[in-house]
């Protein structure tokens, strides 16, 4: 009597306890994990082994971060959906000062594993790399990927301090790694280096909204505190195309100012030239001939051209409407100084001046004329010349000035945002003390 | 968004400008006065400026 074949053994469902402490563990990566931990016991399991084996065994604080995604949170990230997995906590120390950072495990069965990090509310979404950067080791070290440079930013050893759930890797607490961190933001390269074996990934910066949003998670996410290593400045991009907009405009101002060039009348309707006596006592003042401005409402230019010589003449003018009684009251001093001393020769002021009357309307005209002088100086000769609608050339710079306020303070707000960045990496702009 | 509001802010700066150029505006600080009597034609010295009590100076090194 033959037995016959043995019929294959019924498939058991095997529920996973901690081997240290009996409690239930929830397995979510479906076999794919390496290292499982006991949230009960805090045992680091081998996820391998059909009897869970205990790799390592570590105590928690008691006021231990738990994770601000609590393990089993699906969301979907770039369309695809992952669970939350793992979560651990990191820790480098930099001036002696210790500072750590989560990193969330998230496993999609068919996608495989996808990390998040945290630091201080700032959030990158990061994957393996497939390819090897090639890295620059001249001058500031750079890697190239893709096409892009990256900046080294930092290098530090990297501890592990707290670990729960799944991971892909023998993960240890205390265990620890190389960390070298290359940024062209949005985005950052990270090595990480355990002996021999070296780990690229690549981050790229998420808000911590949008992480909210992707997991569904209730109240809000932790306020971003700082600027960190690859996070996108608000206003890079912005400050360039504030610049390509100000040469727009300063080209605009270029052909404007050449337009009116050629439009302005600029053409004079009167000239006179007169005789000051400061000796002589008696009324100074007089007015002149009339004159016509044409056209439409425009200003007036009157240039008073002097022969003085270490010296000074001040002239009362009013601009006056033979027709509407208007004036326009404005003095003018005209003063020319010169001579040698210890530096060399040296002059102050100018023998000439002009000034523009704004907006003045057409009409006839004639000017009042009150010169003084200090008495002594004798005889001053000088010259009125008025011309009709000049070109002020100070309110083109007085609107290139106010073009370039913005575009500068956009600047210097993008360069500031630029220096904190930097200020923590290990090339900060300023290098305080004598630290090397 | 702050492309959108410095071109408008660079627009209005430059339309302004046009009008100040068209206008003859001018940075020089002048004294407006209405209904000059027709007599300063004939005694200038009866009108004051108010500039007359300026205080000169005398300047040189």
């Amino acid at each position: 009597m033959s037995a016959g074949p043995t019929p294959p053994a019924k498939p058991q469902v095997k529920a996973l306890n901690c081997p240290g402490c009996g409690a239930a563990l929830t397995a979510r990566s479906l076999g794919n994990a390496v290292t499982i931990v006991c949230d009960s016991c805090h045992s680091i399991l081998d996820a391998k082994d059909p009897n869970l084996q205990i790799l390592q065994r570590f105590k928690v604080a008691t006021d231990e971060a738990r994770p601000l995604i609590p393990l089993g949170t699906r969301g979907k990230i770039r369309g695809t959906d992952y669970e939350v997995i793992g979560f651990q906590r990191r820790t480098i120390h930099v001036d002696g000062l210790p500072y750590s950072w989560h990193e969330y495990v998230l496993f999609n069965p068919y996608k495989g594993f996808r990390y998040l990090t945290e630091y201080n509310g700032h959030w990158n979404d990061v994957s393996i790399l497939k390819a090897l950067p090639e890295v620059h080791r001249f001058g500031t070290p750079t890697v190239s990927y893709l096409g892009e440079t990256y900046k080294h930013f930092q290098t530090a050893q990297a501890g592990t301090s707290f670990v729960l759930g799944e991971f892909p890797w023998q993960v240890r607490v205390s265990e620890s790694a190389v960390v070298t961190d290359y940024v062209s933001p949005p985005r950052v390269l990270s090595s990480e280096q355990t002996g021999n074996e070296v780990t690229w990934s690549m981050g790229e910066y998420i808000t911590g909204k949008d992480i909210w949003r992707a997991f569904r998670l209730s109240g809000s996410p932790p306020d971003a505190v700082g600027v960190y290593e690859n996070q996108p400045s608000p206003m890079g991009a912005q400050t360039k195309a504030i610049w390509v907009a100000f040469a727009g405009f300063l080209l605009l101002v270029v052909v404007m100012m050449i337009g009116f060039d050629i439009i302005a009348n600029n053409k004079q309707v009167f000239t006179g030239s007169y005789r000051y006596d400061s000796n002589q006592r008696g009324e100074a003042s007089f007015v002149t001939d009339e004159f016509d401005l044409t056209g439409h409402t425009s200003n007036v230019e009157v240039k008073t051209t002097t022969d003085v010589n270490n010296r000074w003449i001040y002239l009362n003018y009013a601009l006056i409407s033979e027709d509407t009684g208007k004036a326009w009251d404005f003095g003018r001093e005209v003063s020319y100084y010169h001579g040698y001393d210890s530096d060399g020769s040296w002059t102050e002021g100018g023998q000439n001046d002009s000034v523009a009357v704004p907006s003045v309307p057409a009409g006839r005209y004639y000017l009042r004329v009150e010169p003084e002088g200090d008495p002594g100086y004798g005889v001053t000769y000088y010259t009125i010349t008025v011309k009709r609608d000049v070109p002020q050339y100070s309110l083109y710079g007085l609107a290139l000035l106010a073009l370039l306020i913005p575009a500068v303070l956009l600047t210097w707000r993008t360069l500031s945002f630029e220096h904190l960045r930097w200020a923590e990496s290990d090339h900060p702009p300023i290098k305080w003390g004598n630290d090397e | 968004m702050m492309r959108s509001l410095y071109l408008v802010y660079g627009a209005v700066v430059m339309a302004v400008l046009g009008v100040a150029q068209f206008q003859g505006w001018s940075l020089a600080r002048m004294n407006e006065v209405k209904n000059v009597p027709r007599s300063i034609r004939d005694n200038p010295g009866a009108y004051r400026s108010i500039y007359s009590s300026y205080h000169h100076y005398t300047g040189g090194k």
